[in-house]
């Protein structure tokens, strides 16, 4: 194994503190379960307002977020996030379920959101994303 | 006492319209007697003083006075004879003329304003102001005028959040203000729990229809209060009539805290207006589709943990 790999690797193999911020709760349990499972450590936001408190409070290696929720959704959270310059500093994988179009998705990238997953999906997908996402 | 005398004494005696429009008109910076004298000419016509004096049974020199105020308001004129006699603008003419009065007056307030807070702050303070801060403060506010100002202030200074809990019928008193453009304009988070139906209408039509939900629980009905960045409330004690209105603002955290809890947990309880039932099962900005691509992704979790103790359980029994 070249040296690449193994620190690539070891990468993978590391615990992440992810973040997910989501209103739909059967989600967020099976999804912490899933993760915990893999060895990550996850904390957990039923609202928005929430959720920017967490991501005020502490450093996560990456944030899921719904964008659909009610009262204080996903947007709101971006866009406060945004206008503190802060949404860069932090990687963001949009989680949602909404229609949207490419175009919208694409403008949410391009204002500083690090990715977006469309649900439903496979979750060994979605665990490699947030790898992917945390290592990038 | 002639038939002409009877009639014109009857017109402020009697219950008419003369009544109404002599109570409306007090509004427009006139006393009672004012507007009588006032009204008298415009619907009789020229008349001496002496002549309104006994007409209205007003003495004859506070009538004298009257008639000197209103002309310099000028809403009556005097025609020159002997006796002098006097007449009314019409009463088209007359409101301009008072309401123009009233602007004059605001912005002269106003143009003094500065100078009168710069004479203030020339004045040392005496007094403790960490214990008044510390303090929680309550203020009785009574009549429309001394409420509204105060929502206003509340409204004009908000940062972060304006919840509006009431009926219809308690903010139709705020019709003709500037409440709900405030409202409106506000770039506070704004949150209405009101009870109008969508298809009438009301106060708030002006208003973004996610800002504003429909309060379910009947019982509740008898609530108004309005609360600013949890951290100030106005609540409403009696609302009956317009002049009659109470209502108590306070910054204390207890009130405001209890009032803010209820307002969340009656917001969450609640539906926007034009929600249909099936949304509002859903969740009022979540489709039929988004919340079966939801229960997909929820099945595909499920799967592969249910997939994942099996083959936990399949090992252990192994061992």
């Amino acid at each position: 194994m070249s040296k690449t790999d193994k620190t690539k690797q070891k990468e993978e193999m590391k615990s992440l503190e992810i973040l997910i911020i989501d209103d739909n709760e059967q989600i967020t349990k099976m999804l912490t379960t899933f993760l915990e499972l893999k060895d990550h450590k996850c904390t957990v936001a039923n609202d928005g307002k929430e959720g920017l408190s967490l991501i005020k409070k502490s450093r996560h290696d990456v944030i899921l977020l719904d964008l659909a929720m009610p009262e204080f959704d996903g947007y709101s959270v971006i866009k406060d996030l945004e206008e503190n310059n802060a949404l860069k500093n932090h990687k963001i994988i949009v989680f949602t379920a909404s229609t949207i179009t490419q175009e919208e998705l694409d403008e949410l990238v391009k204002r500083g959101v690090t990715s977006y997953i469309l649900k439903p999906i496979d979750i060994d997908v979605l665990l490699s994303k947030l790898v992917e996402t945390a290592n990038q | 006492m002639t038939l002409t005398e009877t009639v014109e004494e009857g017109m402020f005696q009697t219950e008419n319209p003369i009544h109404e429009l002599n109570r409306m008109l007090v509004r427009y910076d006139l006393t009672p007697n004012q507007s009588k004298v006032y009204l008298f000419l415009s619907k009789i016509g020229i008349k001496t003083a002496s002549e309104i004096s006994k007409a209205l049974k007003i003495p004859r020199t506070e009538t004298y006075h009257l008639l000197s105020t209103l002309q310099q308001k000028g809403i009556i004129f005097s025609v020159f004879g002997k006796p002098t006699k006097f007449n009314a603008v019409g009463l088209d003419e007359s409101l301009e003329i008072l309401l123009n009065n009233e602007r004059n007056r605001i912005s002269e307030l106003e143009a003094g304003k500065e100078s009168l807070i710069k004479l203030w702050n020339i004045i040392p303070k005496y007094g403790e102001d960490d214990e008044e801060s510390q303090d929680n403060k309550f203020q009785s506010l009574q009549g429309r005028n001394s409420i509204l100002v105060k929502l206003e202030q509340m409204i004009k200074e908000s940062k972060e959040n304006i919840l509006v809990l009431g009926t219809d019928a308690d903010f139709k008193r705020f019709y003709f203000t500037e409440f709900t453009e405030l409202l409106d304009k506000t770039k506070s988070e704004l949150k209405i729990l009101t009870d109008h139906k969508a298809d009438m209408p009301n106060i708030f039509e002006n208003i973004e229809a996610k800002k504003v939900k429909k309060i379910e629980d009947k019982s509740r009905e008898d609530f108004c209060f309005i609360i600013k960045d949890d951290s100030e409330v106005i609540f409403f004690i009696s609302n009956n009539k317009v002049k009659d209105m109470l209502a108590v603002w306070t910054d204390s955290k207890a009130f405001v805290t209890t009032l803010r809890s209820l307002f969340s947990l009656m917001w969450k309880k609640s539906h926007h207006l034009n929600e249909t039932d099936a949304e509002s099962l859903l969740g009022s900005e979540i489709t039929y589709e988004h919340r079966l691509r939801e229960i997909e992704q929820e099945k595909m979790i499920l799967s592969y943990l249910q997939d994942n103790f099996k083959i936990l359980e399949k090992g252990e029994k192994k061992k």
